[in-house]
């Protein structure tokens, strides 16, 4: 397949991810050149939605790694099925198998289990891998991760190594709970998602919620674009307004005054004192719609 | 080709004056990105950016960095710098972009008086940013807070977005990153009001990392002794066979924190700071004792965003730690027990009084540990009327905190 920024410009769109030039050149770099590729930005700006857009365009199987603390490698990469080897070994005892055959039978890949890394590796064909909160896993998994993204490559003592057939697309996410080390940003390309902007959002609205009234829709982008400068403890994200759009369709307000803003703000702000801020300013931040 | 290669590695060398890491790998991968992309511009200027821009508080940097360079199209003559670049355009125009070029350097962006010293101090670094290829300079950079920091931070994050032709705006959090990160490497000793305004802004969101940062180290992952009851209960899923072993979280460590800050002319600023983000972090200390010194000792708690003591300490007192560990140490009980870490912020500038160091040590030996914040510049340490040399040797360990990213970086110590 010829990949070129064009044909990832109309996947994205086709995939219904309204986006910037950023972007779209970003995703056409990790594919052609074959690198991974780590976004950060806010929460809620649309981060997972990238790699979710690619599997879409290409199209293709999305593996998803989500990290947490605590996170090693028998979680992300592979594991013994202990339980069925026991089980195994328990059945071929009553028939006196000798240890020999046993170990050939319960070092199959039968009784591995594929956690994400592996799955995306053994693929026949290229996988999207989405490797998503990376900054919640421990510093000795990001470490773990340099050598594998690196060459794709995996050794099973018992199975001997096995090797991408087709280079995964790797995605990788942060939300900077932690600093991800240079070295791992050095071998990824970069990408910074943030809010969009009000004529973006609007489009995201237009297209994910067609039942709100156009004039209703930019007024709602706007409203949301000055929520977020507000400096609150958690700025709505894209899903929330979206959420928050449906419930105004739902809710039948045809007009965005201070009264209509209160009455659905619980869908877009989720602390009460982010809350109260914005209702105090309701009014002004109505009034500010022309 | 060549000039258009050349052109970019001359971005990428001004790039990295700027402080913008960059690793030989890195522009390699620029040149291969901008082959594939192409040569449109906003193309090129988004590849460039993914292979070389790792940070996004670097990106406006960058982009102004890009306009200088690519402002007529790529094959053609550079034709200097946007007009609008104030005083930059000559030197911009002139060096076009030469490595270790530095036009900020000649102009003071704001027309804020900058510190004498920062223009004299800036000088021996650019020249060593000009032999500089592997990008390690920053580094150098972070552990040692200088004049010359200020004014290059404060062009790079300031270059308004009316003109990045074309690029998208600078985003909320973008510019928001932007302008963190400038403050926080802003050293404490350029501060004035404004900057320790701008500071006490970050704070809010600083907090909230700190607080996270702290609680990551405090918490240890379950891997301590074995849990007998849920291993053999596990085990008789699988035939009473100990394949599962299940382990015992280990207890939360408990720390109590002492804090002893030096809220003197010279370091006030950190101090204040210093304490605002520890009572962020609250509630991750078993137990904390905020005290600020200038001559004598006093305990201080916020109230709103303002530090109340509760005593009054005489703003115009000469800095005495040498009294102000005495008067600790009667109240020992109180203040120091064995799960107890004592953090100290101060230069160690005692005016030629006692220095007392045998009480630290006293106080090091009932407690966990003593961690030792220096907000003055290393160069400085042991100079003058400092006493530092002899408080270094009781403490476990002595840290710079020339600026903010430092004494957060410092203060995740205490876990």
């Amino acid at each position: 397949m010829d990949i070129t920024e064009d044909f990832v410009a109309k996947g994205l769109a086709r995939a219904q991810y309204i986006t910037n030039q950023r972007v779209t050149t970003a995703v056409f770099l990790a594919l052609a050149l074959e690198k991974p590729v780590l976004i950060e930005g806010p929460a809620g700006a649309g981060k997972t939605e990238v790699a979710k857009a690619i599997a879409a365009m290409l199209p293709t199987e999305l593996v998803r790694l989500q990290c947490y603390e605590g996170l090693d490698e028998a979680r992300a990469l592979y594991e013994w099925n202990y339980q069925k080897q026991l089980l195994r070994m328990q059945a071929d005892e009553a028939q006196g198998a000798r240890w020999q055959d046993l170990s050939e039978h319960i070092f199959s890949h039968e009784y591995l289990l594929e956690r994400p890394l592996l799955k995306a590796i053994t693929s026949p064909r290229r996988v999207v891998l989405l490797i998503d909160e990376i900054d919640k896993a421990d510093e000795e998994f990001e470490a773990f991760l340099l050598e594998m993204l690196s060459d794709f490559q995996v050794s099973i003592p018992e199975l001997g190594t096995m090797r991408a057939h087709e280079r995964p697309v790797v995605v990788l996410t942060s939300n900077r709970a932690r600093e991800i080390s240079e070295a791992l940003r050095r071998r990824c390309l970069h990408l910074f998602i943030d809010f969009p902007g009000i004529e973006q959002e609007r489009k995201i609205i237009a297209l994910k919620v067609p039942d709100l009234d156009e004039r209703l829709a930019a007024e709602a982008a706007r409203f949301v674009a000055a929520v977020r400068k507000l400096g609150l403890r958690k700025p709505p994200s894209i899903a929330e307004t979206l959420d928050w759009c449906r419930a105004l369709v739902r809710l039948e307000i045809k007009e965005l005054d201070s009264d209509a803003i209160r009455t659905a703000l619980g869908v877009l702000l989720k602390y009460e004192d982010d809350r109260a801020r914005v209702e105090s300013k309701a009014s002004s931040l109505a009034a500010r719609q022309p | 080709m060549t000039s258009l290669r050349d052109q970019i590695i001359a971005l990428i060398a001004a790039l990295r004056a700027q402080r913008v890491r960059i690793s030989v790998a890195e522009s390699i991968d620029a040149m291969r990105a901008v082959a594939a992309a192409g040569f449109g511009r906003d193309s090129m200027r988004e590849a460039l950016a993914a292979a070389l821009v790792k940070d996004e508080a670097d990106r406006p940097a960058f982009d102004e960095a890009f306009m200088r360079f690519f402002a007529a199209p790529p094959s053609g003559p550079i034709r200097g710098a946007h007009p609008k670049h104030r005083g930059q355009l000559d030197s911009a125009a002139g060096g076009r972009g030469r490595p270790g070029e530095h036009p900020s350097q000649t102009t003071t962006p704001r027309g804020k008086p900058q510190p004498e010293r920062a223009g004299t101090k800036s000088a021996p670094r650019d020249q060593h940013a000009r032999g500089d290829s592997g990008g390690r300079e920053r580094t150098d950079e972070e552990t040692r807070p200088r004049g010359g920091d200020v004014q290059s931070q404060e062009s790079s994050a300031q270059a308004p977005p009316a003109e990045n032709h074309g690029a998208a705006e600078i985003g909320i959090e973008a510019g928001r990153a932007a302008r963190i990160r400038t403050i926080e490497r802003t050293p404490f000793a350029a501060y004035t009001e404004l900057e320790y305004e701008q500071a006490r802004d970050a704070l809010a969101i600083l907090k909230r990392r700190f607080r996270a940062r702290l609680g990551r180290r405090l918490k240890i992952a379950a891997a301590g002794r074995i849990d007998f009851r849920r291993t053999i209960r596990a085990a008789t899923q699988h035939g009473g066979v100990l394949t599962d072993l299940r382990f015992r979280a280990r207890r939360p460590r408990h720390i109590d924190l002492t804090i002893l800050a030096d809220i003197s002319g010279s370091v006030r600023y950190a101090a204040e700071l210093m304490l605002e983000l520890i009572a962020g972090a609250r509630e991750n200390f078993h137990r904390v004792r905020s005290f600020v010194y200038i001559d004598r000792l006093a305990e201080a708690g916020f109230e709103g965003r303002h530090l109340i003591t509760e005593t009054a300490l005489d703003p115009f007192g000469r800095s005495d730690f040498g009294r102000v560990l005495g008067e600790a140490w009667d109240r020992r009980a109180e203040l120091f027990g064995r799960q107890t870490v004592v953090v100290i912020l101060g230069d160690g500038r005692n005016n030629r009084r006692p220095a007392r160091a045998d009480l630290l040590r006293e106080i090091a030996r009932h407690c966990r540990a003593v961690l030792w914040l220096n907000p003055e510049d290393p160069a400085r340490w042991g100079t003058g009327d400092s006493a530092i040399a002899q408080y270094t040797k009781e403490v476990r360990a002595h840290v710079a905190a020339g600026n903010l990213r430092e004494l957060e970086r410092g203060l995740l110590e205490v876990a």
